[in-house]
């Protein structure tokens, strides 16, 4: 069975934010919600790199473990999903989150954050695949379709890998022992307890 | 564990079957890893294929479950940048409700950058100008778009009757198609004026110049796919990481795939500096010494190509004694370049061909813009990497279609495809447009103004400002078309906003209402006239490689929007010479002008270049067979068009009949013409003091002349007894133009392209076969020399390196050495410079109204280096003023604090306007049209400085005072 | 701020060592420019790894925090379990002690007399704390322990809503509550002042193990002084992390709020315990206790064996204090 994982490789992330805008775009993602982001360490200097990061689906999930009220699941291919309607905004998941995946539509007034949102490996959410409710909660429902997550598949330098785990893993480590550095997938190490190259 | 929840059934399984049995698929690829990545290509080609990756790891999906079922597929071309990637839309019921990857372009091979990643939500259009809009009173308007025509058309008569056509200023668009493009140009002629410009002014006309003068050519020479190929890259003065994004994946290829050094020189340390191998600071405007430091190693050490300067390069002695002068010591001197570096880099570069030099605005828009450019040329030249694959002067244009509109003429010096204004040249297009050489006289003032270049758009509020006595035409500009074009992205706003508020007409003709109908306080006279974008619209676009690319139309354009074709019709209607403007050019239901009609109009006269094999059929086909062009030679290697490079990138010579393939690389004599090859353009003359201008020994594969020679004449092919493989129609072609001297028609007017067709059939180049000019007479500096910027802080150089003794060109004024001569940098101590950020585009209006690009930038600010920003007291995120030297000019931004920047320079992007020197100007754009994000320009603050051969203006060196403005908001 | 995140200076300079730059040959230089994500977390000692963003979300800045998963093993480790079982221990420890010692009586038998305690203030102080108390305690151990004691009864749905309105309960009440809080302690504060008479009331335990032992003391004893302490001092401590974590990141970092959130959890569970205690004492434990929270008038036998002190003054002067 696929295990579905990110990689971003920051040999080739340029910081173009395509994966920010695809996501907004494939899942009509509202303003203040950022369900992938791109950081820059050393920014300006000698060594500067760029990596996006959105929801990693990690193997030993935090957010899971921590969620008051069990809302996440695990889909068959890894995805890390959560239900908007069992969520009660408490934010735990967040203060968990190795990745700061976690979003929420109200920056807290008196704590009513909201129904936490984050990336869905755009594989929608419990509603039955593709339908209306599902894309309104969750947004689009790629994996249904046969379809990868549109940040990964937009990237500007293929920086951004997304599918079978094994599979990217393995793109990732020809392109390392090609090139000859640049190794350490960002992320790998803490979300599924090995690396990737 | 959750289950799912099911609309259908009560209680669902785990997950549909459906993607069970997908992933099931891919997994039992993933346990033969080895015959998976090979059904891929990912073993073969490594990273070549990745491509293929996607598709291939999951099944594509049958069909789009929706809920009407209704979705349709449709591609056009990013109408941002110019690397020409293409968009596939899914339209339901007339509304663009997704984007999916463009896996078959083997442009963008399924990517895209922010910019191109959100570009739905251009139709949808929140910010969008809804309908045409005047100003009445200060107040903005709703008017019809007959009322807007039919004003607008008066006013201009007006003018034109008490000031004569000179005094309309029409500034067109690199976003045009190049259906719009070439009818704006065609339009501005049968007004009457060469007061016609666009965007390339701004961004690459010092290229365009520069390597015209060098080869022959303005254009990229390579490809950004052929950057695969190279062994070296130097980017110079570009940070293609945010202005092309997708074209680093082939830049990061190549730099992966061959271990190619990948060495960036640039004042600042960008987004691209951070993949590089080897990074160069410079300090700003001193690009010139910087490559004659890096020819002293070359000529020092006898790296270069000594063939082929001896065959194909004319006058690079000349440029070994201006190089001798630049000896590390002085480089470094002037520069900030150790020597150590420079000579590492020389060598890096020197053995590692081929290697592609890339350069952008940090190289072209400075005063010594054009001699920058023939530098960087001249550099390529010496080690003979021009005209080979992988190597290349690889200039990655900005705009959409800059290229394209670069070639149609939106320029005030040329006709379309650089015929100039000479009377051979409008007789020429005369004859294209079938209308009569003096009607088209008639409509200019007289024949000197038919014949002479206009005012640029970097000036035009000049001629709207100086004396009339000052200025080379009949009267000042009174009328004033931004058709497609921000107001913010040239210096001296101060000044352009009095020239705006000066003006009696003023149209904008746009997507949206952009900084020109926010920025003047104007009461009246202006309109706003809602064009459509590229998307919602069909027609052909150039992108930076030459290559050719259709877009269909995704969806009607939206609300009252029109395509620029339609309002040229009805202005050229109310102005009263449709008749003779689109005689040739159907007009469609709703008065829309037939996109392919124009298509073949320009084939038919751009015989000079090569756009003329590009018909509307090929352009569509190629679309629809994308993906059997390979990615990095980018000919089709299967399928209906096999052997023919993708977009017909030009010169794609002669008639579409002929069915040439297109020039990928151009000037490369390892190939055939008839097959894309080429020599340099026989441009200059045959002979200069004596010495042969024309190619030794160097020709085309196959060619059967096989050393230099002259552009092809009627005249010279019948010497070669070749005229009587004309056909019939060819030669009578030829004789009606020749008229009384058949023999003297050349090549370029012969626009049945038989010339062209029977050189080829010789495997000629009927342009000629010359030899690169290292020296390039006729220039200004003919040999490139430094030049200090004209905002120097560096007062020891200043009387070294003089800038330009004032002059007059383009019918103004023009200074240089009085303006250095003032010394302002005990005032504005700091460079100055500025570029772009990856999330906006241009003069950013369209990019600041998209709320998916627009929340990752949300304030303008400049960057400060951490040394100065403590001398300052400035904290990162604090606001500052920005002060200029010029008309009191200053600007509110935030403080960024980052070593990005060196000492003593600071770099603002120049996307945003919409706060004028601290206001808020929020109220001033028509309600709901007003983008998102708004900022100070950084245009409000630069200086005057123009280049000498195109007046490009200079926006990478000025001078500036940074101070804090009390803390951040 | 926006887009302006300051870098974190230790991340940049942990990732500078892993870098070497220098004039090397390009093909070397490719080599050694590169950042290992591994090492680099070794180099931070667990230390977020962050960077710059351009979006004005400051926190978004961080890349990979891995302190999560250490506040994510304290939480579910030893905050639930140890907190979790002591908790239990109470209720059981209480219920021993019922079956050992018995309710505690009025040894002299109810007067029938009786003298005013707490007047109607100082009882809406306390009984306005003590309902917001016995809600936000449940609400929040719901949040603790919930998922695995509700949820599996009632199911996800029904626990969801309950939840939910739960942590709306908690966040609202806690208002009351701190008002509650804050107004005992300005009313009893100066009866709370530890003094030599509490020295022997806690050196006879309170009396409490013996019958017919009552160490002297004043209107509240040394006992109710540590609960008086202990529920203002806890209320302070959860008020302060609660606030923190109801207006997340207003004041502080990731850091900050898993310290805040454990800080509110330990708080918590500890307050849950002493309140037990309190209830068992001031019901059932103890004969006439209740009465004092309840309408305020006690017996003079009880308030005689139980707040000796206090008794005499307050007949002296024939009231209650002040």
């Amino acid at each position: 069975m696929a295990r579905m994982k990110f990689l971003c490789d920051s040999e080739r992330c340029i910081e173009c934010n395509a994966c920010v805008t695809a996501c907004k775009n494939e899942n009509e993602v509202p303003w203040g919600i950022n369900r992938r982001r791109v950081v820059t360490l050393n920014d300006g200097e000698k060594g500067e790199r760029s990596i996006s990061m959105a929801c990693m689906h990690c193997e030993d999930a935090p957010c899971m473990a921590v969620c008051p009220v069990d809302c996440f699941y695990k889909t068959d291919d890894g995805v890390v999903l959560h239900s908007k309607d069992l969520c009660i905004g408490c934010g735990y998941c967040f203060y968990a989150c190795p990745f700061g995946a976690p979003q929420y539509p109200q920056v807290g007034n008196f704590g009513s954050r909201g129904k936490m949102d984050k990336c869905t490996f755009c594989a929608g959410g419990p509603e039955a695949d593709n339908t209306k409710e599902e894309y309104a909660k969750y947004g689009a429902n790629r994996l249904a379709e046969g379809k990868l997550p549109l940040c990964a598949e937009m990237c500007s330098t293929k920086a951004l890998l997304a599918g079978d785990g094994d599979v990217i893993a393995q793109i990732y480590k020809e392109r390392v022992s090609r090139r000859g550095y640049g190794s350490g997938a960002w992320g790998w190490a803490t979300a599924y307890k090995g690396s990737a190259a | 564990m959750l289950i799912k929840k099911s609309s259908t059934t009560g209680v669902a399984p785990q997950k549909s079957g459906k993607l069970s049995g997908i992933l099931a698929g891919a997994a039992l690829q993933t346990m033969d890893r080895r015959g998976f990545l090979k059904a891929s290509g990912l073993a073969a080609g490594g990273l070549a294929a990745v491509s293929a990756l996607t598709p291939a790891m999951v099944k594509q999906a049958k069909a789009m479950p929706s809920a009407s079922g209704n979705i349709v597929k449709k591609k056009n071309i990013c109408t941002h940048c110019s690397v020409g990637c293409t968009v596939t839309a899914e339209v339901e019921n007339g509304v663009w409700v997704g984007q999916e990857p463009s896996w078959e372009s083997p442009i963008n091979l399924g990517t895209h950058c922010a910019k191109g990643a959100s570009i739905r939500e251009l139709t949808h259009g929140d910010r969008r100008l809804k309908y045409p809009m005047k100003l009445v009173d200060g107040k903005w308007t709703r008017i019809s778009w007959d009322v807007a025509i039919n004003e607008i058309g008066d006013k201009l008569l007006e003018i034109r009757q008490k000031s004569g056509p000179e005094s309309a200023y029409w500034l067109g668009s690199a976003k045009f198609s190049n259906e719009g493009g070439y009818l704006f140009r065609k339009f501005a002629a049968f007004w009457g004026t060469n007061n016609i410009d666009h965007q390339a002014r701004i961004c690459h006309s010092t290229t365009v110049a520069g390597v015209a003068n060098t080869w022959g050519y303005g254009a990229m020479t390579n490809s950004y796919n052929d950057i695969h190929n190279s062994k070296s890259m130097i980017i110079m003065g570009g940070n293609p990481a945010e202005a092309h994004p997708v074209s680093l994946q082939h830049v990061l290829r190549g730099k992966e795939q061959n271990k190619a050094p990948l060495i960036v020189i640039d004042p600042r340390f960008t987004r691209t500096a951070a993949h590089a191998t080897e990074y160069v600071r410079i300090r700003p405007g001193t690009d010139i010494p910087t490559i004659y430091g890096l020819l002293w190693h070359i000529f020092e050490n006898g790296w270069e190509d000594k063939e082929y300067i001896r065959q194909r390069v004319y006058g690079m002695d000349d440029i070994r004694a201006e190089v001798a002068k630049w000896n590390p010591e002085e480089v470094e001197r002037v520069t900030g370049v150790p020597g150590a570096q420079m000579k590492r880099v020389a060598e890096t570069f020197a053995k590692n061909r081929p290697g592609t030099l890339i350069w952008c605005m940090g190289v072209t828009q400075h005063t010594v813009g054009t001699a920058n450019v023939r530098a960087l040329s001249i550099l390529q030249l010496a080690l003979g990497n021009i005209g080979i694959e992988g190597g290349g002067a690889n200039i990655f244009r900005g705009h959409c279609n800059v290229q394209g509109c670069t070639d149609l003429g939106l320029d005030v010096t040329t006709l379309p495809a650089y015929y100039g204004l000479v009377e051979g040249a409008w007789k020429h297009w005369a004859r294209v447009w079938d209308v009569d050489y003096n009607y088209l006289l008639g409509r200019f003032q007289d024949k000197k103004f038919m014949e002479t270049k206009g005012i640029p758009s970097t000036r035009w509020f000049d001629a709207v400002l100086v004396d009339k006595k000052d200025l080379e035409q009949p009267d000042n500009v009174k009328a004033m078309f931004f058709w497609g074009h921000g107001g913010n992205t040239v210096p001296r706003m101060p000044e352009m906003r009095t020239g705006m508020e000066k003006v009696e007409l003023m149209v904008v003709v746009d997507p949206h209402p952009t900084t020109a109908a926010a920025l003047p306080d104007r009461k009246n006279g202006t309109y706003l006239l809602p064009a459509c974008t590229q998307l919602e619209t069909r027609g052909s676009r150039t992108a930076s490689n030459r290559s050719l690319q259709w877009g269909e139309q995704i969806v009607p354009p939206v609300f009252e929007s029109k395509p620029d074709h339609w309002i040229l019709y009805k202005l050229a209607k109310k102005l009263g010479f449709d008749q003779e403007m689109f005689k040739n050019i159907k007009i469609d239901a709703g008065d829309e002008p037939n996109v392919e009609d124009i298509t073949r109009e320009f084939n038919k006269g751009t015989v000079s270049i090569g756009y003329s094999g590009q018909s509307p059929e090929r352009l569509k086909e190629h679309m629809a067979h994308q993906a059997d062009f390979d990615i990095v030679s980018l000919r089709a290697t299967k399928g209906p068009l096999k052997g023919e490079f993708y977009g017909l990138p030009w010169p794609c010579w002669g008639t579409p009949e002929m069915k040439h393939p297109g020039t990928h690389v151009l000037y490369n004599t390892n190939l055939p013409v008839k097959d894309g090859g080429g020599a340099f353009r026989a441009r200059f003359g045959v002979e200069r003091n004596g010495v042969s201008l024309l190619a030794d020994g160097s020709y085309p594969k196959d060619s059967e002349i096989q050393d230099g020679h002259p552009e092809f004449t009627y005249g010279l092919l019948k010497k070669m007894g070749w005229d009587k493989e004309l056909t019939d129609t060819e030669r009578a072609t030829i004789e009606k133009i020749g008229g009384n001297n058949p023999d003297a028609v050349g090549w370029a007017i012969d626009y049945s392209c038989g010339i062209i067709r029977v050189c080829m059939a010789h495997g000629v180049q009927a342009m000629g076969n010359a030899k690169a000019r290292a020296n390039a007479f006729g220039l200004p500096d003919p040999i490139p020399v430094h030049r200090e910027p004209i905002y120097s802080s560096r007062r020891d150089l200043v009387a070294k390196y003089p800038a330009m003794a004032d002059r007059r060109d383009y019918r103004l004024p023009h200074l240089g050495k009085s303006i250095q001569d003032k010394d302002v940098s005990k005032d504005f101590p700091i460079i100055l410079t500025s570029g772009r950020l990856v999330e906006y585009e241009g003069g950013g209006e369209e990019t600041r109204s998209n709320k998916w690009l627009a929340e990752l930038q949300q304030d303008m600010f400049v960057e400060i280096n951490p040394e100065d920003a403590a001398r300052l007291g400035i904290k990162e995120g604090q606001n500052v003023w920005v002060y200029g030297p010029e008309n009191n000019a200053k600007a509110k931004v935030k403080a960024m604090v980052t070593p990005r920047v060196g000492k003593g320079v600071a770099f603002m992007p120049f996307h945003f306007s919409g706060f004028w020197q601290g206001v808020d100007q929020r109220k001033n754009y028509p309600p709901g049209a007003d983008p998102i994000v708004l900022g100070e320009s950084v245009n409000g603050v630069t200086t005057y400085g123009y280049d000498p051969v195109t007046h490009m203006h200079e926006n990478k060196a000025t001078l500036c005072r940074i101070e804090a403005a009390g803390p951040s908001a | 701020m926006n887009l302006f995140n300051s870098r974190k200076v230790w991340a940049a300079l942990a990732l500078g060592l892993l870098l070497s730059v220098g004039s090397m040959t390009p093909a070397t230089a490719q080599q050694a420019t590169q950042a290992d994500e591994a090492a680099l977390l070794q180099q931070l000692k667990g230390a977020p790894v962050a960077g710059r963003v351009s979006i004005p979300d400051a926190k978004s800045g961080v890349l990979i925090q891995p302190q999560g998963r250490e506040w994510r093993q304290t939480l579910e480790g030893p905050v639930k379990s140890v907190g979790g079982w002591l908790l239990v221990l109470t209720v059981v420890a209480l219920a021993a002690f019922l079956a050992i010692r018995g309710r505690i009586k009025v040894e002299h038998g109810m007067s029938g007399r009786t003298i005013e305690r707490f007047k109607g203030t100082e009882r809406f102080a306390h009984w306005l704390t003590a309902i917001c108390f016995i809600i936000l305690g449940i609400s929040g151990l719901n949040i603790s322990f919930g998922k695995t004691l509700l949820l599996p009864l009632i199911g996800p749905e029904a626990f969801t809503a309950f939840s939910a309105f739960g942590k709306l309960s908690h966040n609202f009440l806690s208002f009351p509550f701190v008002l509650g809080v804050f107004l005992m302690a300005v009313l009893w504060i100066a009866h709370n002042i530890p003094n030599a008479v509490d020295m022997e009331w806690l050196r006879q335990g309170g009396g409490i193990m013996k019958k017919g032992a009552h160490p002297p003391a004043g209107k509240f004893n040394a006992g109710q002084k540590l609960l008086f302490w202990l529920v203002v001092l806890g209320s302070l401590a959860l008020a302060i992390s609660g606030y923190i974590l109801m207006f997340p990141f207003y004041v502080t970092d990731i850091a900050g709020m898993q310290l805040a959130q454990l800080v509110h959890a330990i708080a918590g569970i500890l307050m849950v315990a002493v309140i037990l205690g309190h209830i068992y004492i001031g019901t059932i434990g103890m004969e006439g206790a209740f009465d004092a929270m309840g309408s305020g008038q006690v017996d003079t036998n009880w308030a005689k064996e139980h707040h000796s002190l206090w008794a005499r003054d307050a007949t002296t002067r024939g009231a209650g204090d002040d």
